[in-house]
């Protein structure tokens, strides 16, 4: 249909504004960084970074805990993604596959657990962790933070698996194979870019969490990112500009990574639990 | 007056040309099919016609207006899709009497509670379920007024998209393969019906098929295009009898039309294999020209029997009241090379069951008061004749 | 019990011998698992809710009852943080679908640069929240955010505010926030859905004479509205859930401005250092949520059940 030139005009204007909006408080947080601390308390706010003060992003290694809180985190994401995928593949080929009222419940079980807050959780799962000895531990975080990933995986794994044609399967089932085979050599390739998505939005939920990563881990040399960030709210020693940087260092690896991934992921979800 | 008029109208997508130069005026009140394989350009150059796509070049008056620089619902044109369209949310009802809201929409009918008491005015209105009623009824619709399309059958979904562009009384009236989501049966009781539509209603139709049958049975005229080109424009007779070139000759007609080489001898007649063959009366003024030639003649004036050409049985096939038999010839080739299936045998439609048998030996008898020459190239060769390079 | 999944097309067929206890091998790590680390934990905060526990000494539990909830409906601050909780979910989910129903329908058309565009709208949603919270922290800021300043430029003359100091400007601001970093999950998934909308459903209601709204409310709202209503569903208990954003801007305050159910939970676990009281916000949160997803079931029953009689 007709494309009148100003309104193509006003629509481009429209997306650069909606981009600019989206994008600001990232750049913000990269000029931030880069001003220098009379700068940023001066009286009108420098719009644009001051190359020259790169040096806070070394500056920041040597004077907090940063590297130690991203290798944590990423370790945490990683085990997170890694551990939510091998729980959910399991419950989300029964959910596509059998009809058995047990799996009903299953099903209406993990949309329920969508609904709880984890600062909800914290308190009786610090007890339970306690007992356990999974306090103070990357491996007990990651137990925790898949608690909350496994439903919302297993919703998009199984969108996938419905996509399976059966035939598929029974072909197998004819050769011989056992269902734990099936599952493993037939439906998991087939189900290949879901579960690529499904990963990626595991790994974000434990790259990002707050609560869990507070409350479970006292020890400082495991902290991650998110708490040792968090614990710049309020604290007034360390400047702002190696607040942000820090900030940037955290942010980026989810922005960068999340604007590759991101076509596959909406074409996991949406094709899964989303779409009406 | 509805009659149209395309001068020079041409579509360029990326590079290429989906309509080429197409240039041909449709009369007021005319039937006009445009038919053609699949990617001939004929879905586009109906859009075109209704402002869905853009002119490139070239310009579309209809009556007295110039039409190709307006918006689709300035041109007075209602359009059928192959898919129907009908709104899903809406009944039949509100679906017939949508373009008649949405002619006398003004900007404030879309505020919340001032608009839907506005337009449920406009539908209540006498006029309105005047004219939707005699269309239902037209088009015996008048008991699904109140139901949802989804509870439609196909013929009946397509029978409210045809109110839908009734309702209006436009002059032209859009057909984008409207009967091709169709089973067979139902395809013919639609076509009468359409057939009668157009009588009843009296506006100027273009109707777009790859459907051979539609498009002889219902068109008053054809215009058969290709590859973005009209090859031919005329009457569903002249098409038949008097094709153009060689596409059209074997597009039209089942089975199609055999192009057997020969060559035309001056003053004797024309050589096809080894037999020489008199000219028939309507092609005795080419028969000063020397040259190879393809000769047209259709399955069904060709006979088997003892006199002839000499051939062998290839192929029968039993359609019920007729058989059709492949003949390979022996001292003559066709040249049926721009279709997949027909191959190098010559078709013959004989009556009733055949008791040929493969490999049986054959002679056919070329009866040639119907038929018609082309050259190598496939460009028809008419009277009086263009002189041929040898 | 027999079980019948044969019935069911994509179903596989069961054994002809004996029962296939395949499902249930399948399924069992998984509901372990959650019973232990999401199931256990949930009973064990709803019986808390019926204790008076103090975090500093959790183990003992002394039963109370209905105590904590009754505390709850007569208090006053409690109430107010119900409306604050409400006005918080309804608007972050009306701004978010709105912009986000924008920001699908400036990039539905085509256009040069449309991908990278559609990649870099997700920014907001791909940022961790607690890098968010520090950021707005200060661009908020009274004296030196330049949030102030953006708005000088654009004509407010209110002055300097200190956006998360105040009681009347922090809800504002943490939704302000919040809006912005929810509104590109809500633009994909409505993006995703104007995908399926009929081009020639669209080219139909142009020939017919709609203008462009109009072609709007014949053909893509009633093709989306499902995708956009269960996106309100989503939209609706993360609101209800959201914690990381408000407490490490606001904490919940000044004055109880930006306390929601969750950080009041929070609050009275952690600050007040009762449990019990803690639990029963919390329990209460989640009825909530559960009430508003039964409504949302009931409402999508009936909207099929009049499209299929119909």
């Amino acid at each position: 249909m007709s494309t009148l030139s100003w309104s193509h005009g006003l629509r481009v204007s429209l997306v650069l504004a909606l981009l600019g909006v989206a994008a600001f408080p990232i750049y913000w947080m990269l000029v931030t960084s880069l001003t220098s601390s009379p700068d940023l308390f001066a009286a009108k706010p420098h719009l644009l970074p001051d190359l020259a003060q790169w040096p806070v992003y070394g500056h920041a290694f040597s004077t907090t805990a940063v590297a130690i809180w991203l290798k944590n985190s990423a370790i945490v994401a990683f085990g997170t993604a890694a551990l939510s995928i091998a729980l959910a593949i399991f419950p989300a080929y029964v959910l596509s596959r059998y009809r058995l009222p047990a799996v009903a419940v299953l099903g209406v079980a993990l949309f329920v657990t969508q609904m709880l807050p984890e600062a909800m959780l914290v308190v009786p799962l610090y007890a339970i962790f306690g007992e356990l000895g999974l306090l103070n531990s990357l491996g007990g975080l990651i137990l925790a933070n898949t608690a909350f990933t496994v439903p919302v995986i297993t919703l998009i794994l199984k969108g996938a698996v419905d996509g399976v044609p059966i035939d598929v399967e029974e072909a197998a089932c004819i050769d011989g194979c056992s269902r734990l085979g099936i599952v493993l050599t037939v439906v998991l390739p087939l189900v290949a870019p879901s579960l690529a998505a499904a990963a990626v939005i595991a790994f974000f939920h434990g790259w990002n969490e707050y609560v869990f990563a507070q409350t479970l881990i006292s020890d400082q040399g495991l902290q991650t990112a998110s708490v040792g960030l968090a614990g710049f709210v309020g604290e007034l020693s360390t400047p702002m500009h190696t607040v942000m940087a820090i900030g940037l260092m955290y942010t980026l690896p989810a922005v960068i990574f999340y604007l590759f991934v991101q076509r596959y992921v909406v074409s996991g979800m949406t094709a899964g639990s989303v779409k009406g | 007056m509805a009659s149209i008029s395309l001068q020079g109208v041409t579509k360029i997508f990326g590079g290429k040309k989906a309509a080429n130069q197409i240039s041909f005026d449709v009369a007021d009140r005319e039937f006009l099919v445009l038919l053609g394989p699949s990617g001939c350009g004929k879905s586009t150059l109906l859009r075109m016609l209704a402002g869905l796509e853009q002119v490139s070049s070239g310009e579309i008056h209809v009556g007295a207006r110039r039409v190709d620089n307006l918006p689709p619902s300035d041109r007075d044109m209602a359009f059928v899709f192959q898919s129907y369209a009908l709104y899903p949310h809406m009944t039949v009802r509100r679906n017939i009497s949508f373009p008649l809201i949405m002619r006398e929409h003004r900007w404030w009918f879309h505020l919340p509670l001032v608009g839907g008491f506005a337009k449920r005015r406009i539908e209540k209105s006498p006029a309105v379920r005047e004219l939707v009623a005699r269309t239902a009824r037209t088009l015996a619709l008048t008991d699904m007024l109140d139901q949802y399309p989804r509870t439609l059958s196909g013929g009946q979904r397509q029978r409210v998209a045809l109110g839908r562009a009734m309702v209006r009384q436009p002059d032209v009236f859009l057909m984008d393969e409207p009967l091709s989501n169709l089973d067979a049966k139902l395809r013919t009781s639609m076509r009468a019906e359409i057939i009668k539509l157009h009588r009843e209603v009296g506006g100027t139709f273009v109707y777009v098929t790859h459907d051979q049958i539609e498009a002889m049975t219902m068109g008053t005229r054809i215009a058969l295009m290709r590859d973005g080109v009209v090859q031919q424009f005329g009457t569903p007779r002249e098409i038949y009898a008097d094709p153009a070139n060689t596409f059209v000759a074997r597009f039209i007609g089942t089975p199609p039309m055999n192009l057997i080489e020969a060559r035309l001898e001056p003053q004797r007649g024309l050589l096809v294999g080894q037999s020489l063959l008199p000219l028939p009366a309507h092609l005795a003024a080419l028969g000063s020209q020397a040259g190879d030639v393809l000769l047209g003649v259709r399955p069904h004036t060709l006979q088997l029997g003892q006199a002839g050409l000499a051939g062998k049985v290839a192929l029968v096939e039993h359609v019920g009241a007729e058989s059709i038999v492949s003949v390979q010839l022996e001292q003559a080739r066709t040249a049926h090379h721009d279709d997949g299936g027909s191959g190098s045998d010559v078709m013959v439609v004989v009556p009733g069951y055949s008791e040929l048998r493969i490999g049986q030996a054959v002679h056919l008898a070329l009866e040639l008061s119907e038929a018609v020459l082309f050259d190598r190239g496939g460009q028809r060769l008419r009277t009086p004749a263009l002189s041929l390079a040898a | 019990m027999p079980a019948n999944s044969h019935t069911a097309r994509r179903s596989l067929a069961p054994p002809r011998v004996k029962r296939d206890w395949t499902p249930y091998w399948f399924a069992a790590p998984v509901a372990i698992y959650l019973l232990l680390f999401q199931g256990y934990p949930l009973a064990q905060e709803l019986y808390l809710s019926f204790t008076s526990t103090s975090l500093l000494s959790p183990d003992q539990h002394a039963y109370v009852g209905l105590q904590n909830y009754i505390d709850l409906v007569t208090q006053d601050e409690f109430r107010q943080v119900l409306l604050i909780t409400a006005v918080y979910t309804v608007v972050c989910v009306v701004l978010a679908i709105g912009l986000g129903l924008g920001a699908a329908l400036l990039l539905d058309a085509p256009f040069r640069g449309r991908g990278l565009a559609r990649a870099l709208v997700t920014i907001p949603w791909a940022a961790p929240p607690v890098a968010v919270a520090l950021i707005f922290i200060w661009i908020y800021n009274g004296q030196y955010g330049v949030f102030n300043h953006l708005l000088a430029a654009c004509g407010w003359t209110g002055g300097m505010e200190s956006w998360l100091d105040g009681p009347r400007l922090a809800l504002p601001a943490v939704l302000l926030t919040t809006v912005w970093q929810i509104f590109p999950f809500a633009s994909v998934v409505i993006l995703a859905a104007l995908q399926g909308v009929s081009s020639e459903l669209r080219e139909a209601a142009v020939i017919d004479g709609a203008d462009r709204l109009s072609v709007f409310r014949a053909v893509v709202w009633p093709t989306i509205q499902p995708s956009v209503a269960l996106l309100s569903l989503f939209l609706t208990i993360w609101s209800l859930r959201r914690f990381d954003l408000i407490w490490l801007m606001t904490q919940g305050g000044p004055i109880g401005s930006t306390n929601t159910l969750v950080i009041e939970l929070y609050r009275r676990a952690f600050v007040y250092r009762d449990l019990g009281q803690g639990a029963a916000v919390g329990m209460v949160g989640l009825s909530i949520a559960l009430v508003v997803t039964v409504f949302y079931f009931r409402y999508n029953q009936r909207t099929e059940r009049a499209k299929g009689q119909r």
